[in-house]
């Protein structure tokens, strides 16, 4: 299908269908409202082909360009009817079943996510592996009938709703860094997993912290080969820096949207307005062009990292703006629309921190498209 | 022009941009046939020769054509252009009952030309008339400054006398402020390179602790940030191709003229002392990209204007298609 094509349908489907896809709740809800709101957005729009397409036809897709769902979640993303912090999480981890998974398994699971039957999370992080990836410790053991895990994650989205998880865990020696990581697909409702979800500054308890105790996982839930794991991880991350990175634009797009038209007269000034706007339309105009690369088929890369600045530098000028302009509201108030522009902009804060930080984007920039050499 | 036949052209015009200067530089793309690539495809013939006639630090009458051609006069025809003063967009004259009244700048091109293109807008009701004067009409001061290389003048004259060419709507001047903050964008974006360029091979050849002090971290983030201000303003000048909107001109140079000012203060560290030197090229593109910003309104103008808009609209410009 073609993106116009595609475009106009689904902008009818979902003017048509407005109320229904609405959220019940009123500001941002609780995360138990948003988890149950997005089952249902993923399931009615599974069911009319929107969820479907973009995807391999072997994963329950319907074909087309994954362009096709970049402008979905910009189309959710600007109408309110969803979040991008857990709707875009497909975008990282169907693929990395697609391109890791043994056939059958992404065919009878990646449906699964796209239908709003299940949550899916991602253990990447560790106490003691925040951005040295590399260095994570938790363990899979290799036993006669499969892999034996003992570790602890945190920082794992979404863990107390999620049904499987993409696990990085350990197979080679502390000292073999990248060279031995395996990744692992793991059911959460497996025996010796104990989640414990963290209170952030923002209030929202979207991150767990996840234990595993000699939880057993299969040989057949491997991802990608044995101490193959980081090839794994690299190759998601972009994934995060495109699509998803679309759909979060869109989504602040929408926001600065509403602060012009919520923000009382001279409570912000001519300038500030105007670059945060400006910052908007650069990570806009940037990530546009790795949309139409994914489109062609290009790999994505180094380069993505400039995206990820981007939408970091973008976020916090549109949500400082939203704190000088609204101050009053988002200090003070307790009704439901200031709580969300309050959580909104603390977990603002963190944007600079999660998915790789600003720091290890600018030395992945440094060395890999400017070239620098060794940082030692 | 296909993707190959534009990639060759623009191969030839960066050759012409390292090669040459001034009146030799308007020669060698004159013979390139670069005016008729302009008339045919404004936005994709401006990308061709202003990032590398940035890049190269050279100069050319190229503005001219451009700001002709977006007042949708055939750029071969026209010698010479007034541009607007530094800092604004206005239009280089105004028709007064008393006469046309100029206070603007020019290239080169104007001391060698006869007659130059005026865009004079009226007092009264805010039309706009574009037609020429003699330039004997004009009192011309050769612009020394911050950059003497760029080879302006500043253009003053009092009644002087405009013979008509046509009667345009105030919208043409419009079209020649997009086109025109277009051109100047890429060549800052160019200079913007260039200085980038300089600091990174500074910082791999200087060795200091032992060690080349690009493998400092510090100095790894300033020149990363630097790249990241570059290609996410080349990002939103090339977007203009599909979104010719007088605002997403507007966000365009600003992003490029405060990006390239942030280039310039991360490369200087940098380059440290040998950047502070006349001797070394870095002050070149410094002073050419401070005078570009201000070219067609300055990243600090244009962003309060914008910001004044959208405050007084309160919704955002109209957003970029996803394809």
């Amino acid at each position: 299908m073609e993106l116009t094509t595609f475009r106009k349908a689904l902008d009818d489907w979902l003017d048509e269908n407005k109320s229904e896809l609405a959220p019940e709740h009123e500001g941002a809800g609780t995360l138990d409202d948003q988890m149950a709101h997005l089952a249902k957005v993923k399931r009615l729009g599974y069911e009319a082909g929107w969820m479907r397409w973009g995807w391999p036809e072997r994963v329950g897709g319907l074909g087309g360009s994954p362009i096709l769902r970049a402008y979905l979640g910009e189309a959710l993303m600007i109408r309110d009817v969803v979040d991008p912090n857990a709707y875009s999480m497909t975008e990282v981890l169907a693929p990395t079943m697609v391109d890791f998974a043994p056939r059958e398994l992404a065919s009878v699971m990646v449906p699964r996510l796209l239908r709003g039957d299940e949550i899916w999370c991602q253990g990447f992080s560790e106490p003691g592996t925040g951005s040295n990836l590399a260095s994570l410790a938790c363990r899979a053991t290799r036993t006669d009938d499969g892999w034996r895990v003992t570790g602890q994650k945190v920082w794992t989205s979404y863990a107390q709703y999620a049904k499987r998880c993409v696990l990085l865990t350990r197979t080679g020696s502390q000292e073999s860094a990248h060279r031995g990581i395996t990744a692992l697909f793991v059911d959460m409702d497996s025996t010796g997993i104990t989640i414990r979800p963290l209170r952030t500054m923002h209030g929202s308890d979207e991150f767990c912290e996840v234990f595993y105790d000699d939880v057993a996982v299969p040989f057949e839930r491997t991802l990608g080969e044995v101490d193959h794991g980081w090839t794994v991880a690299m190759e998601l991350l972009p994934y995060e820096r495109s699509t998803a990175l679309w759909h979060r634009c869109a989504y602040l797009q929408r926001r600065l949207e509403r602060l012009l038209a919520a923000v009382p007269p001279d409570a912000l000034g001519a300038a500030e307005v105007g670059e945060a706007t400006q910052l908007l339309f650069a990570l806009r105009a940037r990530s546009r062009i790795t949309q139409r690369r994914i489109a062609e088929g290009q790999q994505l890369g180094p380069e993505t990292s400039i995206d990820k600045v981007l939408v970091a530098t973008a976020e916090q000028a549109v949500m400082d703006l939203a704190a000088r302009g609204l101050g009053s509201e988002l200090l003070i108030g307790d009704d439901a629309v200031s709580q969300r522009w309050r959580a909104e902009y603390l977990y603002s804060r963190a944007a600079t921190i999660y998915g790789g930080t600003a720091e290890i984007q600018r030395n992945i920039v440094a060395r890999r498209l400017l070239d620098l050499g060794d940082d030692r | 022009m296909d993707a190959a036949e534009l990639e060759l052209f623009e191969q030839s015009m960066r050759q012409a941009t390292e090669r040459h200067t001034g009146e030799a530089l308007d020669a060698a793309v004159a013979d390139l046939g670069w005016p008729d690539a302009l008339a045919e495809d404004p936005h994709a013939a401006v990308s061709t020769l202003f990032p590398w006639q940035g890049v190269a630090n050279t100069t050319s009458s190229a503005l001219d054509q451009v700001v002709a051609t977006g007042l949708g006069l055939d750029p071969a025809t026209a010698d010479a252009v007034l541009l607007p003063r530094l800092g604004t967009v206005a239009a280089p004259a105004h028709a007064t009952g008393d006469g046309t009244s100029i206070r603007g700048l020019g290239t080169a091109a104007l001391r060698r030309a006869d007659r130059a293109v005026i865009v004079a807008t009226s007092e009264s009701d805010g039309t706009c008339t574009v037609g020429t004067v003699a330039q004997s009409d004009l009192q011309l001061q050769p612009v020394g400054g911050m950059d003497p290389d760029f080879g302006l003048v500043e253009v003053t004259g009092d009644r002087v006398d405009v013979r008509a060419l046509t009667d345009a709507p105030g919208s043409t001047w419009h079209s020649a402020v997009v086109l025109a903050q277009l051109a100047v964008s890429y060549e800052i974006l160019g200079a913007a390179r260039t200085m980038l360029a300089l600091a990174r091979d500074h910082a791999l050849d200087r060795i200091q602790y032992g060690r080349p002090i690009s493998s400092f971290q510090a100095v790894r983030h300033r020149l990363a940030d630097a790249l990241v201000a570059i290609e996410a303003a080349e990002a939103a000048v090339d977007a203009t191709r599909d979104v010719p909107t007088p605002q997403l001109a507007v966000i365009a140079k600003s992003l490029a003229g405060r990006g390239a000012l942030d280039v310039a203060r991360h490369s200087q560290q940098v380059l440290a002392g040998i950047g502070f030197t006349a001797e070394h090229p870095f002050h070149r593109y410094f002073r050419r990209v401070l005078l570009l910003d201000q070219l067609f309104g300055s990243a600090h103008s244009l962003t309060s204007v914008l910001g004044a808009e959208l405050l007084r609209s309160r919704q955002l410009p109209q957003l970029l298609p996803l394809a």
